[in-house]
């Protein structure tokens, strides 16, 4: 790995600083066999990080006590328990206010308990990672598997990505906080998992060196003032524009929203390099049958895809990285052969799916089906995927189990 | 005779009590078989584990990248860790062998026969083989304790289907006892409580594998015996045979 | 120090403001002696303010603000209600995140100050109604106290939601008529004081703000405890005239009645925080 140019000094933990470039696509990686919950933590050591707050919630705990491991091993500069997810996710947001890089993690009810937190953190263009590793909310007592409360973040006003097992939930935390803190973007980043299915599962990843680190968080680069007493104050800082009522504050409130928005916009080439691209397209390029997926569902729709290849029906599956920006034009260029566009999801809404009608009106002529709805900690298994296939197509179910 | 030359795939459903170990098991049956060259994902299942309630961990092994997550519903080996599973109904799903695929095996802990007839036909018309395989008793005999149930369920699989050898076992186990591994707090207490049981942790590891290993001998003679020949193809990334200490 | 950061620039400043100019000439920067008797002389840290003419909160504001020993190196965190009104006028970097979880952003604001400056004296104060203090954020509030965040949290209690129109709070008194409490209200206020103390503050004290002078004292000991030792807490009566009925001249009449009664001073130190106190006085600081 010689002096390749790519190393700029060292950390405070006395990792050599690279480049975002050279750590996601250049550096040499080892395979290692681990779960989701442990590849945070993997992601967590080279990135770099000044601050994680945490609090106990199944199945995202043992990423957080891991993170926890990175304090002690002198990784991550702040860290403890904070009282509830309200008060973690307030905690990081004064964390990322003085100029931390910061990351946390949360599930299920607990993103229902902080949800207050997520615009406040998008208005005050705090450019803090959630890794968000889903179940089921309370509606009744849950705690598996389900990613309804994703739906519940789409307006927040902050990106989301959505990981599709431990190698990618790895890559896109790096990714995450090099996006998220250009200064034309500097929103939340939350860097979704279907719980469980990622953070319980053992898999083989592959990981660059420990010795290597993203660069640290400049928080000067931030595009409105950092508390720190370091630089001079705005005269409106990091405020909300309410306390005034005339038409003026009126304006500038609307325009800031705009803003958030259009800094989530602003996103998409930079999510584009360092995701290498928004969508990834898996099976037959001129597929009449197209699975438009995300997270675990992606995995059982690329596995039911196979079982329809092997049956000579042209299939594939379009998963979307990105759900914030969302890929409208990625999509409607890897649909443009679809007949039927299939949208499996873990959820009883079908977030998705709304989204893709939604950014397909008027736009395509395939016949848009949301199935196989899974959710409340079902399983998706493959079969029921492909059985609703065939029998969308018209076709016998054959396979026997 | 295994008439599915097409097998790509082995999933593999291990329905349990908590605390007999089969998290871990699923653990190790991946590692192993990842260090042999295969494809391989372990999970739990995802729920409040409580001892000796019912406990489900799931192994697949393949010969291709592997996407499929979460519970198995189709496995195509079911290994029974308790005959509660059977005899009381502790499993997840009824009856236990629910969604098992044609050609499949199903290994059951135990030194009795626990099927009913009827059970066989319907196994049989699949061709599925039933393994009754006394794992808790191999585990007192060798190791001088149940708890290494586990370890002779791991050695029993990987000799009855024949696609991972005894030095990527060994590997596995090793890896789960000397790397610093953090499953939950649960697990954690019974490291230890198996710990202050052998005192030392390499005499554990030890015992382990020589439970392993002869639970691994004797299903391989049992699948010799049953005409079954390995259950995938080779593994894809097959790493050379690792120098012995 | 950071008071280099209120220089003005030298090619803008024909067109910077008179109150930004004043900042940099006349504010008392680099004094932690500066003090209340200032503020005839001074610039002040509060350009106006956008609350009730008369309201006893201005007044608090004003004497806290000239008695920040460091307040170059001050962020002041706040929450929802009157109190939000004011911080957009304070010339120091403030902080309005949500309703009732300033003692949790001030967590971590404070905890990321001393891991980026170690070698700097950084205060965080936080400054909130009674609402966000004791009702709405009581659980931040506490459970900053309990892991002994170095923070300095000031209670503003009006006794009353004023801002949303006059409702009852935690703080208000047993009996009282206000909206949401239509037939008085039901349980006694709440004694924040005292769950201070039991939650681990050091300093706490308990006041009116009919003396400035005392109320630079009280800031000066709380800030400096915070610094040192631990979370410290200072509850300040400023009495809602409007929804008491009282004029807009009468808010120091009304604050001179509480001294005598239910506000009455009241100061409570744990060792540590005595012995800190000690020495700043013994460095002519407090």
């Amino acid at each position: 790995m010689g002096n390749n140019g790519v190393y700029q000094g060292v950390n405070k933990s006395g990792q050599k600083i690279v480049s975002p470039d050279y750590m996601l696509f250049e550096a040499p990686r080892e395979k290692v066999f681990m779960t989701g919950s442990e590849a945070v933590k993997e992601a967590v050591k080279r990135a770099s990080v000044d601050a994680s707050v945490s609090y106990p919630i199944t199945p995202q705990s043992e990423a957080a006590h891991l993170i926890g491991e990175l304090w002690v091993e002198g990784y991550v500069g702040v860290y403890f328990r904070g009282e509830s997810e309200f008060g973690v996710m307030s905690e990081v947001a004064g964390c990322s206010m003085a100029g931390a890089r910061v990351i946390t993690t949360t599930s299920g009810p607990g993103t229902l308990r902080a949800m207050e937190n997520f615009p406040m953190w998008a208005g005050s263009r705090l450019p803090i990672q959630l890794v968000l590793m889903a179940r089921g909310v309370n509606s009744p007592l849950s705690i598996q598997p389900d990613n309804l409360e994703i739906s519940f973040l789409l307006d927040t006003g902050c990106m989301i990505w959505h990981a599709e097992n431990a190698q990618e939930l790895f890559d896109m935390i790096l990714a995450g906080f090099v996006v998220a803190e250009k200064t034309d973007v500097h929103v939340p980043i939350i860097t979704a998992i279907d719980g469980f299915f990622i953070s319980h599962t053992r898999e083989s990843i592959m990981i660059p060196p420990e010795d290597i680190a993203l660069p640290p968080y400049n928080p000067y680069v931030s595009p409105t003032p950092i508390i720190d007493a370091e630089i001079a104050p705005g005269r409106y800082i990091k405020d909300p524009f309410v306390m005034k009522s005339n038409y003026i504050s009126y304006a500038t409130h609307a325009s800031w929203q705009w803003e958030v928005r259009a800094a989530i916009e602003r996103s998409r080439p930079y999510a584009k390099h360092y995701l290498r691209g928004l969508i990834e397209e898996f099976g037959d390029s001129e597929a009449e049958l197209v699975f438009i997926a995300s997270g675990t569902a992606a995995s059982q729709a690329k596995e039911a895809t196979r079982m329809l290849l092997d049956e000579g029906i042209k299939a594939k599956v379009v998963k979307v990285k990105s759900i914030r920006p969302f890929p409208h034009q990625e999509l409607l260029e890897a649909t443009k052969t679809a007949k039927y566009i299939i949208v499996p999801e873990f959820n009883v809404v079908g977030w998705l799916e709304r989204e893709v009608r939604a950014s397909f009106y008027g736009k395509s002529n395939a016949t848009i089906i949301g199935t196989p709805r899974v959710a409340g900690g079902m399983t998706m298994p493959p079969e029921i995927i492909y059985r609703d296939a065939l029998k969308i197509l018209g076709k016998e179910v054959s396979y026997v189990l | 005779m295994i008439s599915q030359p097409a097998r790509k795939r082995l999933n593999i459903r291990m329905p349990a009590l908590g605390g007999q170990g089969a998290v871990t098991a699923a653990h190790i049956i991946a590692t192993a078989a990842d260090y042999e060259g295969y494809y391989a994902v372990s999970n739990p299942f995802f729920g409040a584990e409580k001892r000796m309630a019912p406990a489900e961990s799931y192994a697949r092994i393949g010969i291709e990248p592997i996407y499929d997550r979460g519970e198995v519903v189709y496995p195509d080996i079911i290994m029974v860790f308790h005959h509660h599973v059977i005899t009381m109904g502790k499993s997840y799903t009824m009856p236990f062998y629910s969604g098992i695929k044609r050609d499949g095996i199903i290994i059951i802990n135990t030194d009795e026969e626990l099927l009913k007839p009827e059970d066989y036909k319907k196994l049989e018309s699949i061709n599925v083989k039933v393994l009754n395989f006394p794992a808790t008793k191999i585990a007192i005999d060798i190791a001088g304790t149940e708890l290494s149930t586990n370890m002779a369920m791991i050695g029993v699989l990987f000799g009855a289907t024949q696609i991972v050898g005894l030095p990527a076992i060994e590997e596995g186990i090793k890896s789960r006892f000397m790397k610093k591994f953090v499953a939950s707090g649960g697990t954690a207490s019974l490291d230890s409580a198996l710990e202050r049981k052998f005192k030392k942790k390499l005499e554990l590891i030890e015992k382990n594998l020589n439970t392993a290993r002869e639970a691994f001998n004797m299903a391989l003679e049992w699948a010799k015996e049953n005409g079954i020949s390995p259950m995938l193809p080779p593994a894809p990334m097959k790493k050379q045979e690792p120098v012995q200490a | 120090m950071s008071f280099n950061i209120y220089k003005v620039n030298e090619e803008l400043r024909e067109f910077m403001p008179p109150e930004i100019l004043e900042l940099e000439e006349k504010a008392t920067w680099g004094n932690p002696k500066r003090g209340v008797m200032d503020l005839p002389y001074a610039k002040e840290l509060l350009e106006e303010h956008s609350l009730c003419a008369g309201c006893p909160e201005s007044d608090a504001f004003r004497y806290i603000l000239a008695s920040l020993p460091n307040p170059e190196d001050t962020i002041i965190v706040n929450s929802t209600g009157c109190t939000s009104l004011v911080f957009p006028q304070i010339a120091l970097h403030t902080v309005h995140s949500l309703f009732g979880n300033q003692n949790a952003v001030a967590s971590g604001i404070k905890r990321v100050l001393e891991y980026r400056f170690p070698n700097k004296v950084k205060d965080v104060v936080v400054l909130a109604g009674d609402g966000a203090t004791v009702d709405i954020g009581l659980d931040c509030t506490l459970q900053s106290f309990f892991r002994q965040e170095k923070i300095t949290t000031i209670c503003y209690d009006n006794e009353v939601y004023a801002n949303t129109g006059g409702q009852e709070s935690g703080l208000t008194v047993k009996g009282h008529v206000f909206k949401m409490a239509p037939k008085g209200k039901q349980w006694d206020k709440v004694p924040m004081w005292q769950l201070a103390i039991d939650s681990g503050c050091h300093y706490v004290v308990r006041m009116t703000v009919s003396s400035p002078r005392r109320v630079e004292q009280a800031v000066k000991k709380a800030i400096y405890v915070a610094r040192e030792v631990g979370p410290t807490y200072i509850h300040l009566y400023t009495p809602c005239i409007l929804e008491i009925g009282r004029n807009s001249d009468e808010g120091l009449e009304e604050m001179k009645l509480g001294d005598k009664e239910r506000f009455s001073f009241f100061e409570y130190m744990t060792p540590q925080a005595e012995e800190v106190i000690k020495r700043k006085k013994e460095e002519g600081l407090i």
